[in-house]
């Protein structure tokens, strides 16, 4: 045999796995900021975050928009295509991630950290970017076992979500408001409610990159669902 | 051969040998998984451990599969590695090479087409093939058409016949519509039937081909990289007719082109160099999912 390696394109598809990580570094840090800003009241963080998703944006639709030159000029096919197809679709679960940061980051321009004393999103918040992280990882490193991991982890961050919620409004009848009162509470407490939602959504998003990695490794659809 | 038979053939064929990759590592590959694929319909072709020899080399090495009918089966691999010389097996066109020699069996419908007694016109009848550059005679197009049924004396209009009140010139208009229509180029050429074939463009040359092998009513059709002297727009044509041919007959086809095996065909065999049959199976699989990482490179264009 004759060796003919494609060297752009092996090049192409080693850009492309760099470039998805890239990103994916830059998520994390919106997803942290977020979270940092929400624990602190750092409204200047928050706003931050907030501009930072136009940057998130332009690398989605850059790399979306490799991924279709790859599969229209090179027509990669086996793991090639897997690679390609699971980057396409990991993208935008790293877009949506931006956007929920962002949501975080509003939530945290209007104080919600004071309402419930019993709600630890902190910790939510660590487990959702230890998920979305060990997602990326795999992804990287192609690692179909991490994903299995990841998927299974994803239960135990839905667990905290929904004592967390129940807690929020318990703490809100347990408190026993007045009519004014409770208008004036509620908004805090929608807020919460989201903040926790948007966290178990990421993590739902984390398990989605593990997902399509699976696929891209084993050609499994085991955890796509 | 029964569908068991044949599986149980292969099932002993199944075994795991090292082979290296492109990247210097030797990895096992076990062939269990695919070698038992009897493709997605009803065996038209059973192909059983066939070797075939042109003197010393040795072209095809212990060739087992299932080619079902009415269905469209790609033949992949580099130059080479024997997939030509694979699809001649199946209408014996290997005989007319003399230092060929060919051992195992091939059933076209349950009959060995090897058997002593077999009638080579009737199984190129049968199985008839299209070759990479259109040959059409250098006669009319109708002539093309219905050369083959004279020969096989399905349509007679000769002097005798005449005489004798047994030539149909009605039956033979109709033939010469019908296998220009299922060509796809009856619309193109149905005013000028009585011009010289040789005056079409290469692409309709192709499609009369075609219409001149269907006209003697086959089984099976045999392509041997037919789209590879034509044009873009003529290939397209081409696959096209080869999906829908595959409604009714059988189609092989060797094709250089990957992508083209992957856009017509409903099963796909790889063979690689040495003559051997690598891995066959769906379609999808082999260009999703290949078992054999000998087959992933090949496909990937990592070596060629």
């Amino acid at each position: 045999m004759i060796a003919v390696p494609r060297e752009d394109y092996r090049a192409s598809l080693d850009d492309l796995r760099a470039n998805v990580e890239s990103m994916a570094e830059d998520v994390l840090k919106q997803l942290q900021h977020a979270l940092d800003a929400l624990d602190g009241d750092d409204h200047t963080l928050a706003r931050t975050v907030i501009d930072g998703d136009d940057h998130i944006n332009q690398q989605y639709l850059d790399l979306e928009s490799d991924c279709v030159d790859l599969i229209a000029l090179q027509q990669p096919v086996a793991s090639d295509l897997r690679f390609v197809v699971a980057s396409f679709k990991i993208l935008t679960d790293l877009e949506r991630i931006a956007d929920l940061a962002t949501n975080l980051a509003r939530y945290a321009l209007a104080d919600i950290s004071a309402i419930v004393s019993d709600v630890r999103i902190q910790e939510i918040g660590e487990t959702a970017v230890e998920q979305v992280r060990a997602a990326v990882d795999a992804y990287v490193a192609g690692d179909a076992d991490a994903c299995r991991a990841i998927a299974g982890h994803d239960d135990e961050l839905d667990t905290s979500c929904q004592t967390a919620s129940e807690a929020v409004v318990r703490e809100l009848i347990a408190s026993d408001p007045d009519g004014w009162e409770i208008e004036q509470r509620l908004d805090g407490v929608s807020r919460l409610l989201l903040t926790i939602r948007d966290l178990e959504r990421v993590g739902d998003h984390a398990v989605n990159i593990a997902a399509r990695t699976l696929y891209m490794d084993e050609g499994s659809p085991e955890l796509i669902y | 051969m029964s569908q068991t038979d044949t599986a149980e053939t292969r099932t002993n064929r199944t075994e795991s040998q090292s082979v290296s990759t492109t990247t210097g590592e030797t990895v096992e590959e076990t062939q269990a998984e695919w070698t038992t694929y009897e493709g997605g319909g009803e065996t038209k072709l059973a192909v059983d451990d066939l070797d075939v020899h042109y003197g010393s080399d040795h072209a095809l090495k212990g060739v087992s599969m299932d080619i079902p009918e009415e269905s469209v089966t790609a033949l992949i691999g580099p130059s080479g590695c024997g997939k030509s010389t694979f699809l001649r097996c199946l209408n014996r066109m290997n005989d007319r090479i003399r230092a060929a020699s060919v051992d195992g069996t091939v059933t076209l419908d349950g009959e060995n087409i090897y058997q002593d007694g077999v009638d080579l016109v009737e199984l190129r009848k049968r199985v008839g093939m299209v070759f990479q550059s259109p040959n059409p005679f250098p006669k009319s197009i109708r002539e093309n058409v219905s050369y083959g049924p004279r020969k096989h004396g399905d349509i007679e209009t000769g002097l005798l016949a005449r005489l004798t009140g047994r030539a149909d010139p009605g039956r033979e208009e109709a033939l010469v519509e019908q296998s220009l229509e299922r060509a796809a180029l009856w619309e193109e050429v149905r005013d000028r039937l009585d011009d010289n074939a040789l005056g079409l463009s290469g692409g309709q040359q192709q499609r009369l081909c075609i219409a001149r092998c269907l006209a003697v009513d086959p089984d099976v059709i045999l392509m041997d990289e037919p789209a590879s002297a034509l044009d873009p727009i003529a290939t397209s044509k081409i696959e096209d007719l080869i999906e829908d041919l595959a409604e009714d007959y059988t189609v092989v086809v060797v094709t250089h082109s990957m992508q083209q095996a992957a856009r017509v065909s409903d099963q796909t065999a790889v063979f690689l160099t040495g003559g051997e049959l690598v891995e066959y199976d769906d379609t999808e699989k082999i260009f999703e999912n290949p078992e054999s990482q000998r087959v992933e490179d090949y496909i990937s264009g990592k070596f060629g």
